[in-house]
C-alpha cells in the first residue's frame, strides 16, 4: 500500500428527495438514495435520464431545486464545490493542457497550501497507485488517452478526499482498453476502500464494477440493487430492457396458487413461479414477463417444461460464443433465443421449426413504465 | 446566485470606471443639453431656425452617406476577392486591410495632405507630366474630406463582409457553376444574397462611425467643410457655447442609436464588434 | 479553396486598386521623411536622416514621446486588469445575466468620441482632473476596456469551462482558480488585448486635444500642433516613427497568436 493513500476512511452520503427543475422541465425528480461507506455506487441510465445532472448536485456544481444532499448526516446541500472535498473524474478528463502531470496531480494539494515536499511525496503516490510515475514530466497531450484517464484519477485521488465521483470515466476509450481500466478501477477501489459514486450509460460496465447500481430513467430512480439483483429481478419493463435484453410476453392472469401462477397468451399457458413476499397479480388481470433470451431452452423430442411453445426459425446469426435466433410463435409474437454453439443441438436453417421451452423461475413478472415513452 | 457572488464582484472594476468615467461624463452632456443657458427645449428649437447647423447636418449626412457608398463598393470588391483567394494569399491581402487600420489616423491624415495640398506630390506629379497647368484644390473641400475618410472606412467595411462570405460555403458556388450557371448568375443569384446581411452590417458600421468623425474632417476639411464633431468642437472650445454642443452632441448620438436600434434586427451588435466569436 | 469558382478580373483589379489605395499612401510618408529638402517633398538628391535627428534634439518632441508612452503604459494596465477580469465573471456568468454588462463595456465603441471628450471636459473639471496624467490615463483606460474585453472574450471562447469546473472541484478558490488555472490559458488574449489598448492610448488625439492644455502634451497633440501650424519634413519622420511603432506591435501580437495556435 502506498504511504500517500491510506486505505479506509470512506464517508456516506444520503440523498434525500432530489428535484431539479429548469424551467418548465424537471431534470431530477424526487430522488432519494443513501451510498454506505466504502461502496461503489453506479448511477445508471440512458441520456437525458438526469444520472449526470444528480452527480453535479452531489458534487456542489448545480444547487437543487428541492431535497438534501447529506454527507455523515451533515447536510451539505448549499456548500460550495470547492469546499466539499470530493474527488473527481470528469468526463473527458478536464486535465490542465498547460500543467505536466505531476503539477497536474499536485494541484488540489496546492490549492490546500501543502509544502512543497509533503505535495512530492503525495503525487509520487499517486502517480505510483496508478501506475504512471515514469510520466510525471509529460503534458497531457503527450499521452494516450488511457493514460489521460488514469492521470485524472490520480488527480481526484491524491488529497484523500472524502468521496470519489466519476462522471462517464471510461466513455471515450476504445472497447478493449475500457474493460482494462474497469478492471483496475475496481482492484483501485477495492484497495483504498473509499466510496465511488460512478456515473454512466453501459450497462455492462455498471454490472462489472459496481456493488450497487440506480437505474434511472427520466429524471426518476427506477429501481435499485445490487446488479445481480438488477439483472435477475427487473421490476420494469424499462430495467428489464435496458439492462442485457428480455423478450416481454404479454398475456392475462388465469391461475393463482400459492408459489406460483399461469398467465395465458392465445393458447400458450405461460407458468410464473412467485416466490414469498413478492406483489401478486389478480385473477383475470392483463400481465408482463421478462425474460431472457439465455434462459429459453430448445426442446428435443419428449422433453417437457413448465411453459412450451412452438414456432419456426425466422432469421439467425452466428456470434462465436452462441446463435442469436428469431423464433416465430403464433401466441407469443418474435422471440429471441440465445443458444450456446458448443454442441448446439440444431444447425439453425430459416424456417425450422422448433419447440421452445422455460422453467416457471426463468421469467419475471414486470410492471408497465409509469410514463407514456 | 449566491454562489456567483464572487464571480458578479470580478465586473465591478470595469463596472465601476464605466460608468464613474464613461457614463456619468455623457449623461451629462446630455443633460447640458437641455439645462444651458436656460431650462428647456430651446437649443433643439434652433434644429429648426439655424441654418448654419441645418447645413452642418446635411453636410454631415452627405459625406457620410458619400463615404459609406464607396466604402462600401470598394469593401465589397476587396472581401470578395479575399474570401474566394487561397489561404496564403488571403493573409497577404488581410495584412494589406488590417495594417492601414492600426495606423494613426493622424499619420494617415498627414500623409493625405502631403500627397493632395496645391504643392502636393499629386499636383508635383500631373504638372511634371503636363497633364494640368495650374494645381487641382484636391483637399481642404468635401473631395479631400471624402478621399481621407473612405480611406478610414474601408477596413471597417472590408471586416463584417468578409465574416458573412466566410460562412457561405464555397461547394454552393462550384455546385452552381456544376448546373450550368454563369459567373455573373452564380454571383447574382448565390453569393451576393448570402452574403448581404454582412454588407448591411458593414453599412451600419460605416455609417455611425462617419457620423461622428473628427480628426480626418479637421485636418482634410481645412475648417471649410464643418462636420458634426467639429462644429460641436467649435461650440465648446471656441464659443463656448456649451448648450449647443451638447445638443447637437445628444442628437448625434441619438442617431447612431436610432440607427442600430433599426438595424439590431439584421445586426447582431456584440457580433459586429466582436464580442461574440 | 472554391476550386471551381474563383474572383473575376473586375472585381480582382477593383480589390488591388482599393489595396493600393489604402496601403500607398501611408508608404509614400518614408521617402518624405527622407527628404535632404527643408519643406515636405521627395529627396532632391540625396537621402538624409536630419529630420529624424531633429526629433532626437528636440527636447519638446523628446518629451512628448515619453510622456505619450508613460500613458499608454498606465492606461493599458488599468483597462488590462479592468477589462480581463470583466470579460471573465461575464464568460462564466449567464449570457443574460450579464448581458447589459457586455453591452456597457462596447459603449466607447459606439459613441463618438467627439461626445466623450465634451463630456469629461466639464467632468474632469468638476474632479480636478484637466491637464493632469492621471486625468488622461483613466480617460484612456476606460475607452481602451472594449479592446480587452473583446480579445480576451475570444480568448475564453476557447477556454474549455470544464477546466474551471474541475478546478473548483479540487477545492480551489476562486483566486486560486483565476491565478492557476483560468489566466495561464487566456495569456495570449491578455497580451493582444494589451497590444490594442496601447497602441488606442498611443493614438488617441480627440479626448486630449479636450483635457490637456500644457501639463500634458502628448505625441498625437504636438503632431496635430505641427499639422495645423507648420508643415515640415520633421512630422514626416515622426509619422514614420508612428507607423514603425505600430507595425512592430502588430507583428508582436502576430508573433503572440502564432504560438498561441501551435500550442493547442
Amino acid at each position: 500500500m502506498s504511504a500517500g493513500l491510506s486505505p479506509g476512511a470512506g464517508h456516506a452520503l444520503e440523498l434525500a428527495g432530489l428535484t431539479r427543475r429548469y424551467g418548465a422541465f424537471t431534470a431530477v425528480q424526487d430522488v432519494s438514495l443513501s451510498v454506505a461507506s466504502g461502496e461503489f455506487l453506479t448511477l445508471l441510465g440512458p441520456s437525458g435520464s438526469g444520472k449526470t445532472t444528480i452527480l453535479m448536485m452531489v458534487a456542489g456544481f448545480t444547487e437543487p431545486s428541492e431535497g438534501h444532499v447529506r454527507l455523515d448526516g451533515r447536510d451539505i446541500t448549499v456548500l460550495p464545490p470547492e469546499r466539499r472535498d470530493f474527488g473527481m473524474v470528469f468526463q473527458g478528463y478536464a486535465l490542465f493542457p498547460h500543467m505536466t502531470v505531476a503539477e497536474n496531480v499536485a494541484f488540489p494539494l496546492r490549492v490546500r497550501g501543502i509544502s512543497r515536499a509533503a505535495r512530492d511525496e503525495k503525487v509520487k503516490a499517486a502517480l505510483d497507485l496508478v501506475q504512471l510515475d515514469r510520466f510525471a514530466d509529460r503534458k497531457p497531450a503527450q499521452l494516450s488517452g488511457g493514460q489521460q484517464q488514469r492521470v485524472a484519477l490520480a488527480r481526484a485521488l491524491v488529497f484523500e478526499p472524502a468521496l470519489l465521483l466519476l462522471d462517464e470515466p471510461l466513455s471515450a476509450l476504445d472497447k478493449k482498453l475500457r474493460g482494462e481500466l474497469q478492471e483496475e478501477l475496481k482492484t483501485l477501489h477495492r484497495r483504498i476502500g473509499r466510496t465511488f459514486i460512478n456515473v454512466t450509460h453501459d450497462q455492462e460496465e455498471a454490472l462489472r464494477l459496481s456493488d450497487r447500481v440506480a437505474i434511472l430513467d427520466h429524471g426518476r430512480l427506477v429501481q435499485q440493487g445490487t446488479p445481480q439483483d438488477l439483472y435477475e429481478r427487473p421490476k420494469t419493463r424499462f430495467v428489464a430492457d435496458f439492462l442485457g435484453r428480455s423478450n416481454f410476453l404479454a398475456g392475462t392472469v388465469r391461475e393463482v396458487r400459492p408459489g406460483a401462477m399461469a398467465l395465458l397468451a392465445g393458447a400458450t399457458r405461460l407458468v410464473q413461479a412467485v416466490p414469498e413476499g413478492s406483489p401478486r397479480l389478480a385473477l383475470g388481470a392483463p400481465g408482463v414477463l421478462a425474460l431472457r433470451p439465455e434462459k429459453i431452452t430448445l426442446l428435443a423430442a419428449g422433453e417437457t417444461a413448465d411453459t412450451e411453445v412452438t414456432g419456426a426459425i425466422a432469421a439467425w446469426s452466428y456470434h462465436g460464443t452462441g446463435f442469436a435466433l428469431a423464433v416465430q410463435t403464433a401466441d407469443l409474437g418474435l422471440l429471441q433465443v440465445a443458444l450456446p454453439a458448443w454442441r448446439a443441438p440444431i444447425a439453425p436453417t430459416e424456417g425450422m421449426p422448433v419447440r421452445l421451452g422455460w422453467p416457471a423461475d426463468a421469467s419475471v413478472p414486470v410492471a408497465e413504465d409509469s410514463h407514456a415513452a | 446566485m449566491r454562489r456567483d457572488l464572487g464571480w458578479w464582484a470580478l465586473l465591478l472594476p470595469a463596472f465601476l470606471m464605466m460608468t464613474v468615467l464613461y457614463v456619468a461624463p455623457i449623461l451629462q452632456v446630455l443633460a447640458i443639453s437641455v439645462t444651458e443657458p436656460t431650462l428647456g427645449t430651446g437649443n433643439y428649437e434652433r434644429l429648426l431656425s439655424n441654418a448654419g447647423v441645418q447645413r452642418v447636418i446635411l453636410t454631415t449626412l452627405r459625406i457620410g452617406l458619400l463615404t459609406t457608398g464607396i466604402a462600401l463598393l470598394l469593401g465589397y470588391a476587396l472581401a470578395y476577392v479575399i474570401a474566394l483567394a487561397r489561404p496564403a494569399a488571403q493573409r497577404w491581402w488581410l495584412l494589406g486591410v488590417l495594417l492601414p487600420l492600426w495606423i494613426s489616423v493622424l499619420v494617415r491624415a498627414f500623409a493625405w495632405v502631403t500627397l493632395l495640398r496645391r504643392q502636393g506630390l499629386v499636383n508635383q506629379g500631373l504638372q511634371a507630366l503636363g497633364a494640368i497647368d495650374s494645381p487641382l484644390q484636391l483637399v481642404w473641400n468635401e473631395f479631400g474630406v471624402v478621399v481621407g475618410m473612405v480611406h478610414y472606412m474601408v477596413p471597417y467595411a472590408v471586416l463584417p463582409m468578409l465574416a458573412s462570405m466566410r460562412e457561405i460555403d464555397p461547394r454552393l458556388l462550384v455546385a452552381a457553376r456544376g448546373m450550368g450557371a454563369s459567373r455573373g448568375m452564380v454571383f447574382g443569384r448565390v453569393f451576393l444574397p448570402l452574403s448581404l446581411p454582412g454588407v448591411v452590417a458593414a453599412a451600419v458600421l460605416v455609417f455611425i462611425f462617419s457620423l461622428g468623425f473628427y480628426i480626418t474632417p479637421a485636418i482634410l476639411g481645412g475648417g471649410k467643410t464643418l462636420m458634426t464633431a467639429e462644429w460641436i468642437k467649435l461650440q465648446i472650445l471656441d464659443l463656448v457655447r456649451w448648450g449647443m454642443g451638447a445638443m447637437l452632441a445628444t442628437v448625434l448620438v441619438g442617431a447612431i442609436l436610432a440607427t442600430l436600434a433599426v438595424f439590431s434586427r439584421v445586426v447582431d451588435l456584440r457580433r459586429l464588434f466582436g464580442a461574440r466569436a | 479553396m472554391t476550386g471551381g469558382y474563383g474572383a473575376g478580373h473586375l472585381a480582382k483589379a477593383l480589390a488591388w486598386t482599393t489595396v493600393l489605395y489604402l496601403v500607398l499612401p501611408i508608404t509614400i510618408v518614408l521617402p518624405v521623411s527622407l527628404t535632404d529638402q527643408r519643406f515636405l517633398s521627395l529627396p532632391y538628391e540625396t537621402l538624409s536622416l536630419r529630420h529624424y535627428a531633429n526629433i532626437f534634439a528636440s527636447p519638446a518632441w523628446l518629451a512628448a514621446i515619453s510622456q505619450s508612452f508613460a500613458l499608454a503604459v498606465a492606461s493599458t494596465l488599468l483597462a488590462v486588469v479592468a477589462g480581463t477580469l470583466c470579460a471573465v465573471g461575464c464568460w462564466r456568468l449567464s449570457r443574460r445575466a450579464s448581458d447589459l454588462v457586455r453591452v456597457l463595456m462596447l459603449l466607447p465603441l459606439i459613441i463618438p468620441s467627439i461626445v466623450y471628450a465634451v463630456g469629461l471636459y466639464r467632468w474632469f473639471g468638476r474632479l480636478d482632473l484637466l491637464d493632469r496624467f492621471l486625468g488622461v490615463a483613466l480617460a484612456h483606460a476606460v475607452t481602451a476596456i472594449p479592446y480587452v474585453v473583446i480579445t480576451v472574450s475570444a480568448a475564453l471562447a476557447a477556454f474549455d469551462a470544464r477546466l474551471e469546473q474541475a478546478a473548483r472541484g479540487m477545492g480551489a478558490s476562486l483566486p486560486q482558480t483565476l491565478r492557476w488555472v483560468i489566466l495561464p490559458r487566456i495569456a495570449p488574449g491578455i497580451a493582444s488585448g494589451a497590444i490594442f489598448a496601447f497602441i488606442h492610448s498611443w493614438d488617441e488625439l480627440v479626448m486630449v486635444l479636450f483635457i490637456t492644455s500644457r501639463q500634458v502634451f502628448t505625441l498625437p497633440r504636438k503632431m496635430w500642433d505641427g499639422i495645423n501650424e507648420n508643415l515640415d519634413p520633421t512630422m514626416a519622420a515622426v509619422a514614420m516613427l508612428l507607423v514603425a511603432f505600430t507595425i512592430l506591435l502588430l507583428w508582436l501580437d502576430g508573433a503572440l497568436r502564432r504560438r498561441r495556435g501551435g500550442d493547442a
